[in-house]
């Protein structure tokens, strides 16, 4: 079973403007050669590879938070025909599918808040 | 008022979705007779170092000088508000010009589209719809 354990952060390597903070990493002892073996393929240190790995995560993550929201002002309906959406000046007939078929898609969207 | 528009409107906030909020210019992405779907922009500037996010688009000075704003802004295709065409929602719209500042050109036009529509449809489930 991995453990991870944060130190203090007394132990910083200071490259420049950017400190990083040390930690350390306990893992199973055949996890971590695996790992090993994957950061030599990419010809990476160890340390370098888990950090590379905990950032996609981060950003895997923060990109998984981000919400779309639509504020829906009272009296407003839920639904919206394809013939009732307005037509932009000069709108080719292919742009305005494709602007016909969001307008659907955006008022099919349930109310959640 | 026609899609494609940028337009002065009350843009309600996150914490009153109900309530006509601060007046903002807003670009009218789809709209029916009587309703349009508005997207956000705003002048504040993109955080410097932040990636942006899907549905974000940036404005140069000095594409925002052809749309008639004097500053580079934000448009945010991940805000949008569903309001009534009303001068509760768009405080111009009885007047003449409806308080339009600017229509996008075709290609823009075009371009928003199909990024809303490309975000819509790949994050649907990420999709919060509040308010009504």
């Amino acid at each position: 079973m991995a453990t991870a354990r944060k130190k203090t952060p007394s132990t910083a390597r200071d490259s420049g403007a950017t400190k990083k903070v040390a930690i350390t990493l306990r893992l199973d002892p055949d996890r971590a050669k695996r790992l090993q073996i994957l950061a030599e393929t990419e010809n990476r240190t160890l340390t370098n590879y888990v950090e590379t790995a905990l950032i996609r995560d981060l950003s895997l993550r923060e990109e998984a938070a981000r919400v779309i929201t639509i504020l829906a002002a009272p009296g407003t309906s839920s639904t919206i025909a394809a013939e009732d959406v307005v037509r932009g000046a000069a709108e080719s007939d292919a742009a305005f599918a494709r602007r016909r078929d969001l307008a659907v898609d955006l008022w099919s969207i349930p109310d959640n808040g | 008022m026609v899609p494609g528009a940028f337009v002065r409107v009350y843009f309600p906030t996150h914490e009153k979705p109900r309530k006509p909020g601060l007046i903002h210019i807003g670009y009218i992405l789809v709209s029916s007779p009587v309703e349009a779907m508005v997207a956000y922009t705003t002048s504040q500037r993109w955080p410097t170092g932040t990636p942006l996010s899907a549905g974000v688009r940036l404005f140069t000075a000095e594409e925002a000088k052809r749309l008639n704003q004097s500053r580079p802004f934000v448009l945010r295709l991940d805000v949008l508000a569903k309001l009534p065409m009303n001068p509760q929602w768009f405080p111009e719209i009885e007047k003449e010009g409806q308080g339009v500042i600017a229509i996008a050109p075709s290609r823009l036009q075009e371009e928003l589209t199909d990024l809303a529509t490309n975000l819509v449809r790949r994050r649907r489930d990420l999709i919060q719809m509040r308010g009504i």
